[in-house]
Order: C-alpha cells, then sequence, then structure tokens
C-alpha cells in the first residue's frame, strides 16, 4: 500500500516539508483547530505518517496523549524537532526503556 | 480467580489443581521465552535507533537553516508561494512485520530526492537557495522516515513487553504459588485423614479384641 505523509507543525517546518513534497500540511495557529486536524490525520487511511514538533505535542497534552493511545499501528506517528531545534530534555523513548527493562538506564554507548 | 484454602480436600480436587498447575507452568514458560524474544528484538531495533535519530535531526536542523537563508535571500512570501506551487505527493510504502504476534510497521526507503523540475516551482523567481533547501528537506524527509519506523517499532515492542511480564509476573508470584498452597494444604489434609483412619481402625480392632 501506498500512503501519503502530513505535517504539522510551525510555518518553517511545514514550508520545509511542503519543499519536500509532503502531501498534507498544517500550520498550527491555535490548539483546537490543531487538535481537529490532526483528528482528521489520524482518521484518513491514506496517511501513513504523521509529523509533528515536539512544541506542539506538548501544547496538545493531555488530548494528544490520548489520541496516541488509541490509535491503532498507522498512522505512524512521528515528533520531531522545530526550527529552534527544541526537544523535551527527557526523551520519552529512554522512558519507556526504563519502564521495560527495570530499574536499569541502558547506556547504549558502544555501537557494535 | 483461583482457588484459596477452602476447597474440598478430596482426591479430585487434588488432581485437578496438579493440573491446572502444569498448565500454568507450561503457559508460564511459553511466555518467558516471548519475553526473552522480545527483549532481543527491542535491543536490536534500540541499537538501530540511536544513529538513525542522530543523523535524522542533524539532517532536519541542516533543512532549517538552508531554509532560513532561502527565507532571507528570495523573501518570505515567495519562499511560501513557491511552498505551495510544489508539487506534494511523496508516497510511502508501508508493510507490517511480525514479532512475536505483534504487527510493526516497516516502511520502505524511498528516494524523495527530485530534480528541480519535478519540483514544480517556477524557476525563473527562485534561486538556488530554495532549490538547496528542498533539496536538505528531502533528505531529511527520508531520514526521517527511517526513524520514524524504528521508533514505532521500539514504542509497540515495548508495549508488548510491559503486558508479557506483567503475566509472567502474575504467574509466576501469584497464581503457582497459589495453587502450590493449595495443594499442600489438601494432600496435608487428606495425609492427616488417613492417619486419622488408621487409627480410627487400631482402636476398633482392640475393642474388637477385648470383646473376645
Amino acid at each position: 500500500m501506498s500512503y501519503r505523509i502530513a505535517v504539522i507543525g510551525d510555518l518553517s517546518t511545514s514550508t520545509g516539508m511542503a519543499l519536500a513534497g509532503v502531501s498534507y500540511t498544517h500550520v498550527h495557529k491555535s490548539r483546537e483547530e490543531t487538535l481537529e486536524k490532526l483528528r482528521k490525520f489520524l482518521e484518513d487511511e491514506s496517511i501513513g505518517l504523521v509529523l509533528l514538533t515536539y512544541r506542539i505535542a506538548e501544547e496538545l497534552e493531555p488530548e494528544f496523549g490520548q489520541l496516541m493511545r488509541g490509535k491503532g499501528m498507522l498512522p505512524v506517528v512521528l515528533k520531531i524537532p522545530d526550527k529552534t531545534g527544541y526537544m523535551p530534555s527527557i526523551d520519552e523513548l529512554s522512558e519507556v526503556i526504563r519502564r521495560t527493562v527495570g530499574t536499569e538506564v541502558t547506556i547504549k554507548g558502544e555501537m557494535r | 480467580m483461583a482457588t484459596n484454602l477452602t476447597a474440598p480436600p478430596t482426591r479430585m480436587e487434588l488432581i485437578k489443581l496438579k493440573r491446572r498447575i502444569d498448565l500454568a507452568q507450561r503457559g508460564h514458560d511459553l511466555l518467558r521465552e516471548k519475553m526473552d524474544a522480545l527483549v532481543m528484538e527491542f535491543f536490536d531495533v534500540l541499537r538501530r535507533i540511536q544513529d538513525s535519530k542522530r543523523v535524522a535531526i542533524e539532517q532536519l536542523h541542516k533543512a532549517h537553516q538552508a531554509l532560513s537563508e532561502c527565507f532571507a535571500e528570495i523573501g518570505t512570501i515567495e519562499t511560501l508561494e513557491s511552498a505551495r506551487e510544489t508539487i506534494r505527493d511523496a508516497r510511502l510504502e508501508i508493510s507490517s512485520r511480525h514479532v512475536m504476534g505483534i504487527s510493526v510497521p516497516m516502511i520502505e526507503d524511498v528516494e524523495m530526492k527530485r530534480d528541480a523540475l519535478a519540483r514544480g516551482y517556477g524557476l525563473h523567481t527562485t534561486s538556488s537557495a530554495l532549490d538547496e533547501s528542498a533539496r536538505e528537506f528531502e533528505l531529511a524527509l527520508k531520514l526521517l522516515i527511517r526513524y520514524a519506523e524504528l521508533e514505532a517499532s521500539a514504542f509497540a515492542i515495548a508495549k508488548e513487553l510491559e503486558k508479557t511480564r506483567r503475566r509472567v509476573n502474575a504467574l509466576e508470584y501469584i497464581l503457582i504459588p497459589r495453587l502450590e498452597r493449595t495443594i499442600k494444604f489438601i494432600s496435608m489434609r487428606l495425609d492427616e485423614m488417613e492417619r486419622e483412619n488408621f487409627t480410627r481402625l487400631k482402636r476398633i480392632k482392640a475393642i474388637l479384641e477385648e470383646r473376645r
């Protein structure tokens, strides 16, 4: 199956991704509007990947978390840094690792 | 759920319980194996994710820089207009892969790179800065897609791992010990009844002999 890509981001992110050929872009203005758009993207069967910036994802909580838990395998939702390179200091994945692997925080420094 | 110490202390019940504990044990072993396999898969994904994430995010940063330059060079409005004119039909091929009964997405590596003519914006009003940022973003998108696949897999596996762990623990620390306790109680009770019976018979025998 071939799927399209959607982006929710600030103006720069959306513009850049549009230049790269992403089919749907939404520039974040108000919380309600963006949430509405995100719901639409999640429901759309033709969309396989939704990119959105960390900053917006944080702003959309707690609804964002609920939507993430409720969705199936597709579309894949990925949080990306925005123009300022903003990322939360606590990596979500390492949080998950801590929870699943147990108390130890795995450091995967040595590669190969 | 399972039996407590009030189960009827009969031989039948004992046999039933033994059967149940066998089943629980077997389920426990199977889940254990599943968990081991998931852990291996999980770490495999984690090993790959690290590099992929770093590269993708660096590239995205570079793309944003290029875009800022483009905003400065040909103007914000012109850039936005060109972005609007761009042909936007990037496609992904997504299939799913099964790891121990959970499906994780598998996104095929697609080439996002296009040449300037294929992008669709007017060439004479734009400059090479726009081409540059479009190229950088295409590359960033490609890397992000690869990273997205890994991250989605990692989250799916982690979720399943947690669930499996909970089940294994429930069997190991609650159900199986409880069944064992009940079995012990019943077999003790049965032994006790046997001994009671034994002394009773002895006593009767003594009485009968006295009477003779």
